[in-house]
């Protein structure tokens, strides 16, 4: 009998992910990264999907892939259970009081915005609503982001895993303590840029040496992209993958040590300090 | 180490007067200021003398080599082609082994690595690896590595004296007495390198598992870090590998007469320290030995 309810609340929590109406309440390029991915990974048909934005500057991306758009946020409180915030920070506030009279015991608020805290959002919303927040980057529009989220006091165990089922489409997704998520930031959703300006450099490294531009960046962006897919499916330590590349006397651990040289770890060390920090004093404000 | 009696060591030494002689003398080594007499009196020798007085020596004694004697020698940056050459002169095949040690070897706990000559058989390699292993680790290597590992493990605890140093400097700096804190200080590095040696984990995994996120270590490390402090480790092998071949190519070229070497620098020995035809060719104190705990083997 335990083993039929179980399979039972697993159909369930798949139908529910079909029928499920996501909505997005701001439309911009993380908005329509996540929309993206979950539409690549068919988890959700565009049609059960609505995005709404004041102009239609961002609205069109979202019709042309057969999501519904308005220029009410009403409406998607209306329409929609999964509802994600993924307005500016600043203007928040604002569409929280909007929306307010609409959000019910039904819905599922997961916020988008940085710095933004668990305790301002079931502030401004209806006690008891279940909310969760999200901190999610870029990447998660190629479906490869890296994803944590935090639940409010409202959302429970089972909040959390359809979050986390829905987003698994768009790459890792853990739970967090809120804590985590300026770290995460600092990390990975900045961290995205920092990846950027390295790839950029080897790049360069190898126009210097030679090697036509367009071609240095390709097979930079490759050797990123390869590294990062041995991290991830070997599991072992990057020190040890690191032991791995290094010959005796060789090519690559004449090149470490230049970047030895330069600090580099202590440096991306700082980048991330630096970002997380930022991250905290901006939630401050 | 007990692999050896005392009786069956032999020394020489122009010098008598050294506080190492004595030493030696005491634990019930034969003592002698014959060159000759050791060799005679010996099968496996080491020669401990300091590296440009190895073609003196070699000339010296070179006439008592007999094809039983297996040559070893410590002297860095000498190659074995050149101890066979300056042996082949009185011994058609002699038995040339090199050596790189280190220091530790006084507490057993060495770092020795030794490559085999033309002439030396498998067996005379392995019987100087059963003694030199007897006081520490000792493995058997290509003779072009020598150099760097002179510049690491050779180098190496000279590295580790001064960031001993330092770290009680940081003890004490916090409030702790300087004898503690270098006590502290030496237990954590001999703690730490005895856990990797025992570990099969990287040690990039050992040190993740000390720092606790947000804590005390890492904020630690990343003074490290911006300090570059593993380039300066890296720069320094490096620097001690080269200069090694540096002194190595000035030696080969032979190009100071070697009346005058031979007068300057025996006068400069008689000075410092004496050349022992033992493997401990150091100033520290032998005495090291007789102390109750020995950890080794």
């Amino acid at each position: 009998r335990g083993r039929n309810l179980w399979r039972t609340g697993r159909v369930r929590a798949a139908m529910e992910a079909v029928e499920l109406r996501v909505g997005f309440v701001g439309a911009g390029r993380m908005a329509g990264g996540l929309a993206r991915g979950l539409l690549r990974a068919g988890k959700v048909p565009a049609s059960s999907i609505l995005a709404s934005a004041p102009s239609d500057k961002n609205l069109d991306a979202w019709r042309e892939s057969g999501c519904r758009t308005t220029h009410c946020n009403l409406e998607v409180l209306q329409d929609c259970t999964l509802v994600f915030l993924a307005t500016k920070p600043h203007v928040l506030p604002g569409v929280l009081q909007e929306i307010r009279p609409a959000v019910g015991p039904h819905h599922i608020v997961v916020s988008l915005a940085a710095g933004v805290s668990l305790q301002m959002l079931q502030r401004l919303l209806p006690a008891g609503t279940k909310v969760l927040r999200l901190m999610p980057n870029l990447p998660c529009v190629v479906q490869a982001g890296a994803m944590v989220f935090a639940r409010g006091s409202g959302a429970g165990d089972r909040e959390a895993t359809l979050l986390k089922n829905i987003l698994s489409s768009c790459g890792l997704c853990e739970e967090v303590p809120e804590s985590y998520i300026d770290i995460h930031t600092g990390l990975s959703g900045s961290g995205v840029a920092y990846v950027y300006l390295f790839a950029e450099a080897l790049a360069d490294g190898a126009v210097k040496m030679g090697m036509p531009g367009g071609l240095a960046r390709r097979i930079a962006a490759q050797t990123l992209l390869g590294a990062a897919k041995m991290m991830v499916e070997t599991g072992e330590h990057p020190a040890k993958l690191r032991e791995d590349v290094c010959t005796p006397g060789g090519t690559t651990i004449h090149a470490l040590h230049q970047l030895e040289k330069g600090a580099l770890r202590a440096t991306v060390m700082n980048a991330v300090e630096a970002a997380t920090n930022r991250a905290r004093d901006m939630a401050e404000d | 180490a007990g692999v050896l009696a005392a009786h069956k060591i032999t020394a020489s030494s122009p010098d008598t007067d050294l506080p190492t002689v004595s030493g030696l003398r005491k634990m019930g080594v034969n003592f002698t200021v014959s060159n000759k007499d050791t060799v005679k009196s010996s099968d496996v020798l080491f020669l401990a003398v300091k590296p440009p007085i190895i073609p003196f020596i070699l000339d010296e004694v070179g006439p008592d080599i007999e094809p039983r004697h297996i040559v070893v020698s410590c002297a860095a940056g000498v190659t074995i082609s050149s101890i066979e050459k300056k042996l082949s002169t009185f011994c058609p095949t002699p038995k040339v082994i090199r050596c790189m040690t280190n220091t530790p070897v006084i507490v057993r706990e060495g770092a020795t690595v030794y490559a085999t000559g033309t002439h030396a058989d498998v067996e005379d390699g392995k019987l100087v690896e059963q003694l030199m292993a007897s006081v520490g680790f000792c493995t058997e290597v290509e003779e072009d590595l020598i150099d760097a590992v002179t510049g690491l493990s050779g180098s190496g605890p000279a590295y580790a004296f001064t960031a001993l140093d330092a770290l009680a400097d940081g003890g004490v700096k916090m409030g702790l007495p300087r004898r503690l804190a270098v006590r502290l200080g030496a237990q954590a590095l001999l703690g730490a390198a005895k856990m990797l040696l025992e570990s099969e984990q990287h040690p990039g995994q050992l040190k993740d598992n000390v720092c606790s996120p947000g804590g005390a270590t890492i904020h630690a490390l990343h003074f490290l870090e911006s300090g570059g402090f593993r380039s300066l480790l890296i720069n320094a092998v490096e620097a001690s590998c080269i200069r090694t071949r540096e002194l190595q190519h000035l030696a080969d070229q032979e190009q100071i007469s070697p009346a005058a070497i031979k007068k300057t620098l025996l006068d400069k020995v008689k000075l410092e320290s004496p050349s022992l035809s033992v493997s401990s060719a150091s100033r520290v104190s032998l005495f090291a030995n007789k102390s109750p705990s020995s950890k080794k083997n």
